[in-house]
């Protein structure tokens, strides 16, 4: 694991954050980690991005809450944070891949529509932090393989972005790309 | 008459089909004129996609056009499979040790983008005309401006990011458009099936193109729109 300071960091203030209801601490800390994937792409560092995000938008969804398998699942996620942060503490990075792991795991524990809504809910996560991944340089089909999404999904999302608008992203003159499209047609 | 071709990335084939956009291809196919897709690309704009419940029409449209061979693999052109693989692998080699932040270098380009590239300077060497059609940002910048590519992933990661200028040569040397200018050539050729107001087609077929992830800006939308309007 890469930088391993930085994710113990970042999971012991996650909690602290989970416990105050402060999901904008939650996204910021989500986004400590999108350095290191760009350049690392190292999983570990990604797959706590992920999670920090989407547990911050979980619990900024108090409906979910009312669901009578919110308590178990909640308790599962806590409890799999706390061995995580032990985890990476004690040095033990396979402890701290399969406390990951629990996370994912109480999902597939939960039915019906909590269990889609979560699971959308980590979905979308992924994109999120694959475009950041995409805006940090990397590109749109190594960040979509990093993340386990597709390319569609990617290009969907980034799209809706101002990656396109970074003025070094501008490489060509337009009228000289137009021209290359009009000579190709003539 | 000289035969001119056109290499489709995923990102460029995505933004056409997610536009419903994917007939323009048959509308500005000629017999002179051929698109191209790597395997590797069709693993992700087919293959992959397929399996996804969401995308799967998408896939299954995109098929169809490999089937009517309006989109063809390189063997069409008589590329040799092996040959392309290695030349992807050298792509991916250079590409992938051309950055470095931290001591380590950055993997920024993956087999389906590499792919792309290795095709174009292989065909290149041939002394047979191509252009990459592109959407996605950073194999477009590796190939026309690295030092940009350098310099936004250092404002980016806030690190100093190192460039290997031995190998940039291996990559440069194709020519670039995007699905955006695709879709000019096809709405100056007419070839769009919409009756509505010339004006505002360009800007909703430009818009539409950056949306689904065209890494168009907007300047570049504005500025295409005042030319087409002083044409």
């Amino acid at each position: 694991m890469k930088e391993k300071e930085n994710v113990l960091d970042i999971l012991v203030r996650t909690k602290k954050a989970i416990s105050e209801n402060d999901v904008v601490t939650m996204k910021l800390l989500s986004n400590r980690t999108i350095h290191s994937s760009s350049i690392y792409q190292d999983p570990d560092n990604i797959a706590v991005a992920v999670i920090v995000y989407a547990l911050g938008k979980i619990i900024e969804r108090k409906k979910y809450q009312e669901y009578k398998e919110w308590p178990a699942f909640f308790s599962a996620c806590m409890a799999s944070l706390d061995a995580a942060i032990a985890a990476i503490k004690s040095d033990n990075i396979e402890q701290f891949r399969e406390s990951v792991e629990n996370i994912r795991e109480a999902i597939e524990l939960l039915s019906g529509h909590l269990r889609s809504y979560i699971e959308e809910v980590f979905r979308k996560a992924s994109i999120n932090k694959a475009s950041r991944i995409y805006e940090h340089g990397i590109s749109m089909q190594q960040t979509a393989s990093l993340l386990g999404i597709s390319v569609f999904e990617l290009a969907e999302y980034a799209g809706k972005t101002g990656i396109g608008d970074v003025d070094l992203s501008i490489t060509k003159n337009i009228h000289e790309r137009l021209k290359t499209a009009f000579e190709l047609f003539e | 008459m000289a035969r001119k071709i056109l290499i489709f990335d995923s990102s460029s084939i995505i933004s056409l089909s997610l536009n419903n956009l994917l007939y323009l291809l048959e509308k500005l196919k000629k017999e002179n004129i051929l698109f191209l897709v790597t395997e590797d690309v069709k693993k992700e704009v087919v293959d992959t996609p397929l399996k996804i419940k969401k995308y799967e029409l998408e896939a299954l449209m995109i098929f169809q056009l490999i089937q009517k061979k309006i989109l063809e693999m390189p063997e069409a052109i008589g590329v040799d499979k092996i040959e392309l693989e290695i030349a992807t692998s050298d792509i991916l080699e250079a590409a992938n040790h051309l950055f470095m932040a931290n001591k380590e270098w950055i993997k920024i380009i993956s087999q389906g983008e590499a792919s792309c590239i290795a095709l174009s300077l292989l065909l290149n060497k041939k002394g047979m005309e191509n252009v990459l059609v592109i959407d996605e940002r950073t194999a477009r910048m590796l190939c026309e401006n690295p030092e940009n590519l350098r310099e936004l992933m250092e404002r980016k990661l806030h690190t100093t990011v190192s460039m290997n200028k031995e190998r940039i040569k291996e990559l440069v040397g194709c020519k670039i458009i995007r699905s955006s200018e695709l879709c000019v050539v096809a709405f100056k050729k007419g070839v769009l099936g919409l009756v509505n107001g010339k004006t505002q087609i360009l800007d909703a077929l430009l818009y539409a193109t950056k949306y689904k992830g065209c890494a168009i800006s907007f300047n570049e939308i504005e500025e295409i729109k005042k030319v087409e309007k002083a044409v």
